[in-house]
Order: structure tokens, then sequence, then C-alpha cells
């Protein structure tokens, strides 16, 4: 079947079979690696993209289904390659040891701004629960959202 | 009577409709079920409202669970509900699933979704992995003699 997939901007037009899970058209046909297979399974939240704005789990999206733009963690770097605020501000705050959970943290972190949720340290780990880290930096991702965010708390 | 089209849903016990996909798709890459052919029920973008009247609050079955949270109705009136939803999927989940497919979610229980496991709902007859298994948590709503997890 032929699908048309807005991705970071540009229209991509490509024959995909019915079982084509986003995740897999990102990594393997488009090549934008940096969206991560985790679990598979929706559970940990590593496959986060972004879809018209809303944070979606590539790995439960079937290509044939999906509708709206879809943003990825390479779309979120500025076209001389500056990083994004919310990146900086993780690097800023040491917010990953390995990094495999990373680009999945940052596009829920970046959505979680956006929708007002990150107002305190509490209601950042509520929103952010769907994101797990093996590494457990959580409290460096916590305050990189929060200074992000413009709050001053300090994280727990 | 104003003029109307008429098509009838072709389906069969092989066809299985889809909306938000985060319980379908996942039982597929398991293998648990393996529909001939989807029928993807949000084109068209119906049945996706949310609307209230009098003390009622009619629901879409094609809204989101995040959709419902955020709901003005639902904030001020139902902070239960809103709990409940935000509670029970990551916000990622609730940005994909809907209220529908809540309520036709099947099982999370362990040996309904591992093909290696016997199991009386997935395969009817074939015994209750579960039973007499690792059980802790997953009867919540009943229990027959053919399945503690239904």
């Amino acid at each position: 079947m032929d699908r048309t997939f807005r991705i970071n901007g540009h229209d991509h037009a490509l024959t995909i079979d019915p079982r084509d899970i986003l995740l897999e058209i990102l990594r393997d046909r488009l090549n934008l690696t940096g969206t991560k297979k985790g679990c598979d399974h929706g559970q940990c939240g590593a496959c986060t993209v972004l879809s018209d704005g809303k944070r979606i789990l590539s790995c439960l999206q079937l290509g044939a289904t999906q509708k709206g733009e879809v943003n990825t963690i390479e779309g979120l770097t500025g076209p001389d390659g500056a990083l994004h605020l919310m990146q900086a501000a993780f690097v800023r705050h040491d917010a990953l040891q390995c990094g495999f959970c990373t680009p999945g943290q940052i596009l829920s972190s970046v959505a979680c701004v956006a929708e007002g949720h990150a107002t305190s340290a509490a209601d950042v780990r509520a929103w952010m629960a769907g994101n797990l880290c093996r590494c457990a930096a959580y409290p460096n991702i916590v305050a990189a959202v929060l200074d992000m965010a413009g709050v001053t708390e300090a994280a727990e | 009577m104003k003029a109307f089209a008429f098509t009838l849903m072709p389906q069969t016990s092989a066809d299985m409709f889809i909306a938000g996909g985060t319980t379908l798709v996942d039982l597929m890459k398991l293998g648990v079920v393996a529909p001939q052919r989807l029928v993807d029920l949000r084109d068209g973008g119906a049945h996706a409202g949310i609307s209230v009247q009098g003390d009622t609050l009619h629901i879409g079955a094609l809204t989101t669970m995040a959709a419902l949270a955020d709901h003005p109705a639902v904030i001020e009136r139902l902070p239960m509900v809103r709990s409940a939803l935000l509670q029970s999927a990551s916000p990622q989940i609730c940005n994909m699933a809907t209220i529908g497919g809540n309520l036709l979610q099947r099982t999370r229980c362990s040996y309904f979704r591992d093909l290696a496991s016997p199991c009386n709902k997935r395969a009817p007859g074939t015994g209750g992995g579960a039973i007499g298994g690792d059980a802790r948590g997953l009867a919540v709503l009943g229990t027959s003699a053919a399945c503690i997890a239904s």
C-alpha cells in the first residue's frame, strides 16, 4: 500500500506493507534511527514520537493508520545543528547515563512542557511516567524538565 | 426523512476493527490475534465527540482517553474519572487509546499473551495456565472453572 508520511516537515512517499510499524518505518526505511526500539510493546516509552504535537508510541502505531505529522528527535535540532532548548537542558543537568531512552524522554518532555504539565517535580514525575530509564537518571531528568519549564524547585 | 447512503460493513470472523491499536497491535505482534483484514474505525473521524446533556455525559467510542480526561466537564465534575484515566495508562497511551477500545480490551493475563502457555480464553479447551500458575493479581472481575483471569 502507498502512504505519504509527513515527518519533521518533509513528505515521504513510501510503499509499505500493512504490517509495517511506524517505528520500523522511521528507523529502517527512513534511517531516522534516533527513535529507539526498547520493549516494542508500549511499556517503556523509548519509541516516543510526536504526532501532531501529541506524544505517541511509535512501536504500537501501524504505518497504515498513521494520520498526523510526525516529529522525531532528529526534527528537534535546528537547521544549523543547534540543540533544542530541551536537549540543552538535558546536557546541562546530566539527565542521562547510557542515553538509550533519551530521545523518547526528550520528546515526551517537550510535550509535557507544552501541555502545561511541568509545574512541579511531582507533576513532572506523573506526566513523564510513560518513559522508563533503566539507568534511573530520573532526578536529573525531572530537574531538566523543570528548568526548561521555568520552574524553580529542587528535584527530590 | 432526509436521504442517506447505506452500506454494509463487510465483516467475517477474520476481520477486526482497529482504533487506537494499543492493545490490538501488541496482540498481533505476539501472534495472539491474527486478523485477515483490519478495518480502521478512525477513518472519517466520527464518534469521537463528547457532549454534556443535563446530568449525562455522552462519550463517543473513538474519543481518546486523553481527550476525555481533558474535557472541561470531566475536569470540573468528574475528577475521579479523570484521575482513573490518567492513572491507568501512560500519557502516550492515553493519546492513542480510545474509550471504546478500553471497554473491549482483552485480558492482560500473561498466559493469554504467551502462545507457549495453555489458555482457555485464547484457545478454548487447551487448559488454564494461570490455574496453579503465577496468578497473583490476575483475577479482577471474576473467576470461572476454566479461567481465573476472566
